[in-house]
């Protein structure tokens, strides 16, 4: 019998939190970006991060990425936690381990340089004891890998559509043999027609070259198409987490039934009638406790304006931070 | 109401003339809710453009007329233009953030625009810009406010008030949604089929997102580089469509119900409309293509309620 090593997760995130100061002397105010967001991304896994914008998400991803500190709370990765990364060597180590791909592909490319150019810097930096046959050979296999001819390498990046671009961006990731890639909306730019050969190319670096994403979108039909678990964040705390077919089919927090109920689908029946919810997102300024969505939820009840509601299983691996769904035995319907 | 015949628009370039749109012909009737769709370059803005006769150089009408309440648009003068444009016909725009001036009031901005198109008293602007900005559902104490203070819906919702100053018999809309969240999103479209039920004003609404408008469309027009390739009933479309590019684009949308299945999406890229493809500008990415596609331009064939242009449609020889 072979012992088992004890199962640590690729990335854990506890109590991770980040406020920005806005305003100046006279009125300090402190915007709560994230607060207390706790997850997990194991191997081979993607996670897909939904919420409206201002919800948090993006805030999530840079702290991961090293590019903000976090105000509190703590990020593991492969056990080892993100604050004991100090030396230059650690840091380029994480980088290329946990790389991100942005959502403008015609702004994060540099245009006065052939498409191979980062490619093969990234490979130098991050893999410094190849040749340089080695890396031009490594980078024609990351094209490859990403569906790209590798003669696309010689070209500037104005020759390539938007999807091509995409595509760099991921080759870009690949070629530093990453555990965790960081997807910030990376088909959110691009058209329809091109969106869903990025999401199968994301399936596939999951299948076939065991990367772990990291999918930050606001479109729940392309995070269930491609992810294996569901993250609801509502004014920067989690609404609601679990497998994602189970999320969708029993959402137990309001708002993931108001987000599931506004998304648009052709292919069911006509239902103008459908309540309209006029509410905006909040900006999440010095706020009090209790739940965060209690204005525009119609099952608030007085708990919700006293005490924050914490994450708690109700199906197995699935949880949801609601009073009255952690309450009630049956499911509630707030918006259907 | 409104009639565009043959309607193409040039880009006048260095290198010679890039045709944006190519021979558009289309109607809208009184009342009417009209869906554009297609890809980024496809032409639609240009179209809209060119039927609010915004076209700015070096794009300009090459042939064609937009026939809009018997008058053609295409040639009159600016001072002509702006008793038609705002009072019988206004625009949306995609962004409210850059469409809105930053230092002025939302107050302000209604009364600029109702003294550029007429004669009124303050008691008469004041009065007529508070009703608007109630009828989209936003307080009229933020005739006051500046764009910043509003969020991006109600940025949007305002700029549909103003376009309703007039009551326009048509509202020509280039994505308003597309900056939007999905409940902001659903709840603007929602609004906008409930004031033009209560209104009765046409719709001219360009999106790339098919799903968006498959319950508030009547009828859908699809356009592939720089072409018409299919219009008919939005219904019936989405029942069954019938030129591939269609096909593709409606397939390449996940659900979020009924089974996850693999989906292909359309392979290749749109072409550059400077070096469009011979014969059937689709035929490098359509998985029915014959020999016959990369020779002969196809027209617009009717089937069914739709028109559609694609030779296998003519014939019949794919099957449906």
């Amino acid at each position: 019998m072979t012992t088992e090593l004890p199962h640590v997760d690729l990335l854990r995130v506890e109590h991770l939190t980040r406020h920005f100061k806005i305003g100046n002397t006279l009125s300090r105010r402190t915007l709560h970006a994230v607060d207390d967001v706790n997850f997990t991304i194991g191997e081979r896994e993607i996670v897909a991060l939904a919420g409206e914008s201002g919800s948090g998400k993006s805030t999530i991803a840079r702290m991961l990425a090293q590019v903000y500190k976090p105000t509190s709370g703590q990020v593991f990765f492969e056990g080892k936690p993100l604050s004991s990364i100090t030396s230059r060597r650690d840091r380029l180590r994480y980088s290329s381990l946990v790389p991100m791909v942005f959502q403008d592909p015609f702004s994060s490319i540099n245009p006065v340089f052939r498409v191979q150019h980062g490619v093969l810097r990234s490979l130098k930096l991050h893999r410094p004891e190849m040749s340089a046959a080695q890396r031009l050979a490594e980078a024609a296999r990351v094209f490859e890998v990403v569906g790209l001819n590798p003669d696309m390498l010689q070209r500037f990046p104005y020759e390539l559509s938007g999807g091509q671009r995409q595509r760099v961006g991921f080759a870009q990731a690949l070629a530093m043999r990453p555990k965790l890639i960081l997807a910030d909306e990376p088909v959110s730019m691009l058209d329809v027609s091109i969106r869903i050969g990025l999401l199968n190319l994301m399936a596939k670096l999951r299948d076939e070259e065991g990367v772990s994403i990291l999918y930050i979108t606001h479109d729940i039909a392309s995070a269930r198409y491609v992810a294996d678990r569901l993250i609801v964040m509502y004014a920067g705390q989690i609404a609601e987490t679990g497998p994602i077919e189970d999320v969708l089919t029993h959402p137990r927090h309001p708002y993931t039934q108001l987000l599931l109920s506004a998304v648009p689908d052709p292919r069911a029946p006509l239902s103008v009638a459908a309540e309209i919810d006029h509410g905006e997102p909040p900006r999440v300024i010095d706020p009090t406790p209790g739940c965060r969505f209690r204005w525009r939820c119609p099952l608030a009840i007085d708990t919700c304006a006293q005490v924050t509601p914490e994450l708690a299983e109700l199906r197995p691996g699935h949880d949801a931070a609601c009073h009255v769904a952690q309450t009630s035995s049956e499911e509630v319907k707030a918006f259907s | 109401m409104l009639e565009v015949s043959g309607l193409s628009v040039d880009y006048i370039m260095d290198r010679g003339n890039v045709r944006a749109v190519d021979d558009v012909s289309f109607t809208v009737s009184r009342g009417e809710f009209l869906g554009i769709v297609g890809e980024s370059g496809c032409g639609k803005s240009t179209l809209l453009f060119a039927v609010a006769q915004l076209l700015a150089p070096p794009a300009e009408v090459a042939a064609g007329t937009v026939t809009f309440g018997g008058t053609n648009l295409v040639g009159l003068t600016d001072g002509q233009m702006s008793m038609i444009r705002w009072r019988d016909m206004s625009v949306v725009m995609q962004s409210a953030m850059n469409a809105l001036n930053p230092v002025k009031s939302i107050g302000a901005q209604f009364k600029d625009a109702m003294r550029a198109h007429g004669k009124f008293t303050a008691e008469d602007i004041a009065a007529r810009s508070a009703e608007v900005l109630k009828m989209v559902g936003i307080d009229p104490a933020h005739l006051g406010s500046y764009p910043h203070q509003l969020s991006g819906g109600m940025r949007q919702r305002s700029m549909i008030a103003m376009a309703m100053l007039f009551t326009p018999d048509l509202i020509i809309m280039d994505e308003p949604t597309s900056a939007l969240d999905v409940v902001a999103q659903r709840s603007l479209m929602v609004q906008i089929k409930e004031l033009q039920l209560a209104f009765g004003f046409a719709v001219i609404f360009v999106t790339h997102d098919m799903s968006l408008i498959s319950h508030f469309s009547d009828r859908l027009m699809v356009m592939y580089a720089g072409q018409l390739d299919e219009i008919g009933p939005t219904r019936a479309i989405f029942d069954r469509p019938l030129h591939p590019y269609t096909q593709g684009l409606l397939e390449a949308f996940p659900s979020i119900r009924g089974p996850r299945v693999p989906l292909k999406g359309i392979p290749g890229n749109p072409p550059d409309l400077a070096r469009v493809p011979s014969g059937c500008r689709f035929h490098p990415r359509c998985p029915y293509a014959i020999e016959e596609c990369t020779e002969v331009v196809p027209d617009l064939y009717p089937l069914e309620e739709a028109l559609v242009r694609c030779l296998r449609r003519k014939d019949g020889s794919l099957p449906l």
